[in-house]
């Protein structure tokens, strides 16, 4: 299982309805994506990351962990708009709205991405997938979403096995050697992924398939108070940047 | 006593640490789009998907058992994109994997499982996002495997070996597929003089650097995989079409009445 969802089977929030976490979660991002990046973003980045640390009770090193690689990039990008192209001081010149762009672009992304992760963080893949099917997507798309989910780790898993058995037999040690690894990597990936979905066809089969795949969802119910709260402190950051607009900008 | 990588000299590396080395660059990050732009890529990528779902639906229909074999393709799409692949410069990165999934699952069919498998980078691995699903679904899901599957078709049309129209195949996909994400990203960060056209020029330089060599690393790699498939699943590739029963490479029209279109 990859960490952001281990994380999530054991989150606190684990019982709660996918859409209580949805209205907190992606409010937080929509409100990152429309108010002003200052103070609006740098605002719902701290709100996001409080409510992670503390009632999501998610662990610091693991937040900082699924988050690190992504704002690298974004740091990358962002760092383009440092320069300008065919400006009056040469081909290639800073920009003098350069780094008010960059700071503007990273404090939106670092903002919208910590209320996705709050989602991510709190609600199991299979918690959120088989409601997905009352929220208007077709039931087929959903079940091959499924099929996909549950497929992947054992096939991430069968992956890792094989790579680090072609190390042990010095797969790696040349650069034809590397190639000829990964592409039998992939073949194998290939051959694994679709000889389980015979056998799993062949138990289905057995066992009455009809073309659908039902599971256990855990019970759960809409907070009303929970989704309040949440409209509330969505409601209190909004406020809060406008009347901090002024005097900070 | 674990094993131990002869690339990095650590231990065995965890499933996240493999899949840590997906690189990013190739999706857009969460918020990095202005809110305009990211509904009107979402607009412009939703007729495509729109189109694969109900010809997903469709097959599932008319072949229940399609779920089980659609579902392995989506998670081989996933895997194939956390593989580390060798650039000819030196450096590494990963396979788009657009070429291969359009040659063996066709474009419309691409369009929903790269779509499910960007949701599914977006919240298990924090790259990508949500609010950028339609861009990076329409540079990754769609122009990427509609330019590989374009150009495979008609290479194969004019008689190209089959390795010969794979490579190509997979070259113009993964490049596509960056040229596609410059422009977006140009168009969202226009350069302050030179307009559009300056901020295509520096984030197209960016990824030239690295993308044209990865590009040719890809190609290479999508023939040799596809020449293991040819030896080992060949009644796989039947079924989808890529083979005919024969044993002959097919022009991409489907050979039977198998799961995947």
């Amino acid at each position: 299982m990859l960490p952001i969802d281990a994380a999530a089977h054991s989150s606190r929030w684990r019982r709660r309805h996918p859409v209580d976490k949805a209205v907190l979660g992606f409010g937080l991002t929509a409100l990152a994506l429309c108010l002003p990046p200052w103070p609006g973003a740098a605002l719902v980045a701290l709100t996001a990351l409080a409510v992670l640390l503390g009632p999501a009770g998610v662990p610091g090193r693991r937040l900082w962990r699924a988050c690190r690689v992504p704002l690298g990039f974004c740091v990358t990008g962002a760092a383009t708009l440092l320069v300008q192209v065919a400006g009056p001081e040469g081909f290639l010149s800073l920009a003098d709205d350069g780094p008010a762009r960059a700071g503007e672009v990273l404090l939106r992304t670092s903002a919208a991405s910590l209320g996705v992760l709050l989602f991510a963080f709190t609600t199991p893949m299979s918690d959120l997938l088989p409601r997905l099917v009352r929220a208007g997507v077709p039931a087929p798309v959903v079940d091959v979403a499924l099929v996909t989910y549950r497929m992947s780790f054992l096939l991430l898993d069968s992956v890792r096995r094989v790579r680090e058995a072609q190390a042990a037999r010095l797969g790696h040690t040349t650069r034809a050697a590397a190639w000829r690894s990964l592409a039998s990597l992939g073949a194998t990936a290939f051959v694994r992924a679709f000889g389980r979905a015979a056998r799993l066809q062949d138990g289905l089969a057995g066992r009455g398939y009809d073309g659908a795949l039902r599971v256990l969802v855990p019970e759960a119910g809409v907070s009303g108070r929970f989704a309040c709260g949440s409209v509330a402190l969505l409601g209190s950051v909004t406020a809060l940047t406008f009347v901090l607009e002024g005097p900070l900008t | 006593m674990s094993p131990v990588s002869q690339e990095t000299g650590q231990g065995a590396s965890t499933i996240h640490e493999v899949l840590e080395r997906v690189c990013p660059v190739m999706h857009i990050a969460e918020g990095f789009l202005p809110p305009a732009h990211a509904v009107a890529w979402g607009v412009a990528s939703a007729p495509f998907i729109v189109h694969g779902v109900r010809s997903l639906t469709r097959e599932v229909r008319e072949h229940p058992e399609s779920t089980l074999l659609l579902g392995a393709s989506g998670a081989f799409t996933f895997v194939l994109s956390a593989l580390k692949l060798p650039s000819v410069t030196g450096s590494c990165s990963h396979p788009t994997g657009t070429g291969l999934g359009a040659i063996l699952f066709r474009p419309p069919m691409m369009a929903v499982l790269g779509t499910i498998t960007l949701l599914f980078q977006a919240l298990l691995l924090a790259h990508g996002g949500l609010t950028t699903l339609g861009a990076n679904a329409f540079s990754m899901a769609i122009v990427g495997p509609w330019a590989g599957y374009a150009l495979y078709r008609l290479l194969r049309r004019y008689g190209a070996p089959l390795m010969a129209a794979v490579f190509f195949g997979a070259f113009a996909a993964d490049l596509s597929t960056y040229c596609v994400t410059s422009a977006q990203l140009a168009l969202a960060f226009p350069d302050p003089v030179s307009g559009f056209w300056g901020a295509l020029g520096k984030f197209g330089s960016i990824f030239a650097l690295t993308q044209i060599p990865l590009a040719v690393s890809e190609g290479l790699l999508t023939v040799f995989v596809m020449r293991l498939l040819v030896q080992s699943s060949r009644g796989e590739l039947v079924r989808l079409g890529v083979l005919l029963p024969g044993g002959r490479a097919g022009t991409g029209k489907k050979a039977d009445s198998g799961a995947v279109a």
